[in-house]
């Protein structure tokens, strides 16, 4: 844990740099609140893993067996990666950068608490990881709905695909990982396509069609991947996550996360 | 004799003590925060050490009063989220070239503005604010006087300023407005010939940027026609409590607060100002970012 936690240090202190690049208030702005979450998020951490050791005696990882360890360390990488209701800081980071940070902080920065929130899978408290989850897919729907700056629109687009793959943990970590990698390229691809029509606005994607029109068409394919419409891939995790909670027996969890797809695929549609 | 004098040192040394200890203590026991947030307090007159809870003016009906208002604008914030961005049909959010963000046309127009004048730090200028003729545009009169309070430390004066309120949501959150879709502002008024500065602020997170406005120029032509001023917002600089600042950067259009006209140029006489609208609208042949250049000040060689 305590090489686990210097890890996430070190990854947070390196990408502050690369954010405040850009010498504006609102990149400090984004680049403070970032630092300011991250680091609660860190220390939580290990106060968790020390919490552990001080009453199990074990320092591995995937040996965290405490409940309020274990409480306290999901909760902490909730806040790392931006689940709901620590979501908070997500959106408002993402608008003060430019593109290729917010791509980096979309992808990259999920990866490392992932691995953890991975390794910890089978200790979690399956109730919290499906209130995290269903809250961030709801989250993700309702506060995607009307935002008209790019960036905070693919902001609760993570936050409610991180509700998916925080869903299906507890049955399949597998599935959780699959997730994840879609997510990871068809962000990428959303970002890099922005990044090169210089867009952060929905108005100026609208004007892009003649200028662009293969690249329109590939942002709006990307879009319509990422709202989980079929034949594309990103309806793939969602279709096999659904039916493994209909096999868990979770009718009602299915269907709130069908309708909050729904809800996002409303305004990436739009 | 002995008892008394040594009672006497006992004591002064208790005294010294609590003396010392005091002046040590007191940053930690009472934080003085008009200090250390800068707030301005006029010379000669005392602080105000008045307690928050005894400031409390407690009004059964006023708090219903204030339960209702506050949760239908939270249920109409919620409705609004169903039609689109601001409560208007994207539609309309992806067409739109043009917005009037203000405009005088009745008394209620009038209350979004607040009015003040160097009378706030012991000045002689008067600023008033009223509908014009039909209702049709507000005037902005009064005299500017340039005589310093005579306080024994001011030592400028002669300002007035006309600016707006920040835009409250429900249970008094700042709801900041969305320009990001435009990048000039148009303004249609007719002024006296003086030159005015036009202060936009947004919204700010650290406490040392809470006196960081954009301005520019706003030079009026006396007369009895009318002036549109189209302003790109590139061309607005970044000042703090009034001093142009050396970091220059251009104003985020997403969370703009409040814009507001000064005038301070140090002319002493009376002035009026007619404003009939405040709008922004989306120039497509203005592609400039930012007008000033930010080059690097003491660079390496």
């Amino acid at each position: 844990w305590i090489l686990a936690w210097m890890g996430l240090e070190i990854n947070t202190m390196a990408i502050i740099p690369l954010m405040a690049q850009q010498h504006h208030p609102r990149a400090t702005e984004a680049t403070t609140k970032y630092f300011l979450t991250q680091a609660t998020a860190a220390a939580m951490i290990l106060f968790a893993s020390t919490m552990n050791a001080w009453t199990m005696g074990d320092w591995n990882i995937n040996q965290i067996s405490h409940p309020l360890a274990t409480t306290t360390v999901t909760l902490a990488l909730a806040l790392k990666i931006g689940l709901a209701p620590m979501h908070f800081w997500l959106p408002e980071v993402l608008q003060g950068l430019n593109l290729t940070t917010g791509l980096v902080l979309s992808t990259w920065q999920k990866l490392a608490p992932f691995a953890l929130i991975l390794q910890i899978s089978q200790n979690t408290n399956p109730a919290l990881l499906t209130t995290l989850g269903v809250m961030s897919a709801l989250v993700g729907g309702w506060g995607g709905l009307n935002q008209t700056q790019l960036r905070k629109l693919l902001a609760y687009s993570s936050i409610a695909h991180l509700g998916w793959m925080i869903i299906i943990l507890q049955f399949m970590p597998a599935l959780t990982l699959l997730n994840l990698t879609i997510y990871i390229t068809m962000t990428s691809t959303m970002f890099l396509s922005l990044k090169i029509m210089a867009s952060t606005k929905i108005n100026s994607l609208a004007l892009a069609w003649p200028k662009t029109p293969t690249l329109t068409t590939l942002i709006m394919l990307s879009l319509l991947s990422l709202g989980g419409l079929p034949p594309l891939t990103g309806f793939m995790p969602k279709w096999l996550i659904l039916q493994e909670l209909a096999k868990q027996d979770l009718p009602i969890t299915a269907t709130i996360m069908a309708m909050s797809a729904l809800l996002s695929l409303f305004f990436y549609l739009r | 004799m002995a008892l008394t004098s040594a009672r006497l040192l006992t004591r002064t040394v208790h005294e010294k003590w609590i003396c010392a200890h005091s002046l040590t203590l007191r940053p930690l026991v009472c934080i003085n925060k008009a200090a250390f947030y800068g707030e301005y307090r006029r010379p000669g007159q005392a602080q105000d050490r008045t307690p928050p809870w005894k400031k409390i003016r407690f009004s059964f009906a006023k708090g219903v009063q204030g339960i209702r208002k506050h949760f239908g604008l939270l249920k109409d914030e919620a409705m609004e989220r169903w039609v689109g961005p601001q409560g208007r049909p994207l539609i309309e959010h992806m067409l739109e070239q043009t917005r009037v963000q203000w405009e005088f046309r009745g008394p209620e127009s009038l209350e979004q503005w607040l009015v003040s004048t160097d009378r706030e730090i012991g000045g002689r200028s008067e600023a008033y604010l009223k509908l014009g003729r039909n209702d049709s545009a507000c005037m902005l009169y009064g005299t500017l006087c340039s005589t310093p309070p005579r306080d024994g430390e001011t030592c400028y004066s002669g300002y007035c300023t006309l600016r707006s309120r920040q835009l409250l949501s429900s249970f008094d959150r700042k709801k900041n407005i969305d320009w990001s879709s435009f990048n000039t502002l148009y303004i249609r008024l007719r002024g006296d010939g003086r030159p005015w500065m036009i202060n936009i602020a947004a919204e700010t997170y650290f406490s040392h940027q809470k006196d960081d406005l954009y301005n520019y120029f706003l030079y009026t032509r006396g007369g009895p026609y009318w002036q549109d001023v189209k302003i790109p917002f590139s061309k607005f600089f970044l000042s703090s409590r009034g001093r142009i600042q050396d970091n220059q950067h251009p104003l985020w259009l997403d969370k703009v607060s409040t814009i507001g006209f000064t005038l301070g140029d140090k002319a002493d006489g009376p002035f009026q100002l007619e404003i009939d609208f405040i709008a922004v609208c989306n120039d497509r042949a203005h592609t400039e970012e930012f007008a000033y250049e930010m080059y690097k000040r003491n660079p390496e060689v």
